[in-house]
């Protein structure tokens, strides 16, 4: 039964896919050759830009990317760190640069809080996917005989993310990884409409993670 | 012959129902601002300090009429949920926080304090997708905070903006998203506040003129005569937790 099944639901989800091109750039520096032990990351997303906000889901999707390949890692979830050291880590009073470390440091309740949750990387990631290049038209209409829904619509999807990796014990800048990711997005109806939908954040989240994956794992 | 199943009263009972659904769907959208908000993580300000909400303040909704029928208008109540992060925030900031009984004002019975925060929205404003064409939800606020002695005399005053966003997302509602931009604007009034209270120059200056710990002389300057306090009622005197012992004492002094 499950080998019957297998099949089409592998056609469905291919053809329902469409297609992502992405590129990655990566540039680090003093990685953990073994690893960081029973240290722990908190992946964090910038929120300061007018305009948008990195998206709390990206972040999530990162750090679940991460530990589910190497379950050693432990990712610090990124509202909870928020909480735990509130005010210091909201859009207005969050630190910009690694410099602006000593300057939380010298505060004891803060030094104290990061020693108890032994973060040893923050990673700060900044950046969005973003709709472009809509097109087409598509018409629904509901009738005593049923509904249904004819025409075609597509859209272009664009990820941008660079992710820059803090190591707080040299209070300094140790990596840069940086991700885009663009794919085109397609819904035929007849009757019913079909989403082909490309997932570009998916891949963006899935470049960064292998990216950061390299950075801190020892088993990558 | 077939008998109507339904009476006359009924019938206008549910034209009534369908009548005022059809009119709630009219009216403005309301949102009943909501969140739980952090302890703030520092080494408290060693002050007794006092605070004081306004009916205003504690009952703070914004209203906004609908510009056109395609834009329904908004109530943003900020009231209930203002009131819960600056509590939380003032008594993690200071060594102790009181809740005054009255407005400070020579005369006014209260308990006594290094001074008393009193905290205002002057003003908000909040945009939204329709309004503006970007992906964003944002709510914008102005505060003005008065510091005054236990009898009101003015330590300092100063105003101070505070701001949330929210993007838009997936199955988020319009009402679910202002909440979310609302409560990210009090975290962010917070935060502007935990960091720049003692900075503020009045409140430096004043901090600067005390020595830590003590009642300052301002706030001890109190009026010989204090005024009938509404919230004040007299209290029998209790010895050892016995309501009758106050009366066994006057007693025992008429006998003597």
């Amino acid at each position: 039964m499950k080998t019957t099944l297998f099949g089409p639901l592998l056609l469905i989800t291919l053809l329902t896919t469409g297609c992502v091109t992405s590129t990655v750039d990566e540039m680090v520096f003093n990685e953990p050759t073994a690893g960081i032990g029973d240290a722990s990351v908190v992946i964090l997303g910038r929120r300061h830009a007018s305009d948008y906000e990195t998206e709390p889901d990206f972040i999530e999707c990162v750090g679940d990317h991460i530990s589910s390949r190497d379950k050693s890692i432990s990712i610090i979830d990124e509202i909870d760190f928020v909480n735990a050291l509130y005010p210091w880590f909201e859009p207005r009073t969050a630190p910009l640069h690694p410099g602006d470390i000593d300057r939380l440091l010298a505060q004891e309740p803060v030094a104290q809080r990061l020693r108890e949750l032994k973060t040893e990387y923050m990673i700060w990631i900044d950046g969005v996917t973003v709709r472009s290049d809509s097109a087409g038209s598509m018409t629904c209409g509901i009738g005593p005989g049923g509904a249904g829904c004819f025409g075609f619509g597509t859209w272009n999807n664009d990820s941008n993310y660079e992710a820059v990796i803090w190591d707080f014990t040299d209070r300094a800048e140790v990596g840069r990884v940086n991700t885009s990711a663009s794919g085109q997005s397609y819904m035929p109806a007849v009757v019913i409409p079909i989403p082909i939908i490309a997932p570009v954040q998916g891949t963006a989240c899935d470049g960064i993670g292998d990216q950061l994956l390299e950075f801190l794992s020892s088993e990558y | 012959m077939s008998r109507s199943m339904t009476s006359a009263p009924e019938w206008r009972l549910l034209g009534m129902t369908v009548l005022l659904a059809l009119l709630a769907g009219c009216g403005p959208t309301t949102v009943k601002v909501q969140g739980s908000f952090p302890e703030p993580l520092m080494e408290p300000v060693p002050l007794t300090l006092g605070v004081w909400y306004t009916k205003d303040f504690a009952n703070h909704e914004f209203f906004d009429e609908a510009k056109s029928r395609s834009e329904s208008g908004w109530v943003v109540n900020t009231g209930e949920a203002q009131v819960a992060m600056w509590d939380t925030l003032l008594a993690g900031m200071f060594s102790r926080l009181v809740h005054m009984k009255g407005k400070p004002a020579p005369g006014q019975m209260n308990q006594v304090v290094n001074a008393v925060l009193i905290p205002h929205v002057d003003e908000l404003q909040y945009a939204i997708p329709q309004h503006t064409n970007v992906k964003v939800y944002e709510i914008w606020m102005r505060y003005r905070f008065e510091l005054v002695t236990n009898a009101g005399k003015p330590i300092a005053e100063w105003t101070m903006p505070a701001y949330g966003k929210t993007p838009t997302a997936f199955l988020r509602s319009d009402e679910a998203a202002v909440n979310l931009a609302a409560v990210m604007a009090l975290r962010d009034a917070g935060a502007n506040f935990a960091t720049s209270f003692t900075r503020v120059p009045a409140v430096a200056e004043w901090l600067d003129g005390r020595q830590v710990g003590k009642v300052p002389a301002v706030a001890r300057d109190m009026p010989a005569e204090v005024g009938a306090d509404s919230d004040t009622v007299a209290v029998p005197v209790i010895v050892n937790g016995d309501p009758s012992a106050g009366q066994a004492v006057e007693e025992i002094k008429e006998v003597e």
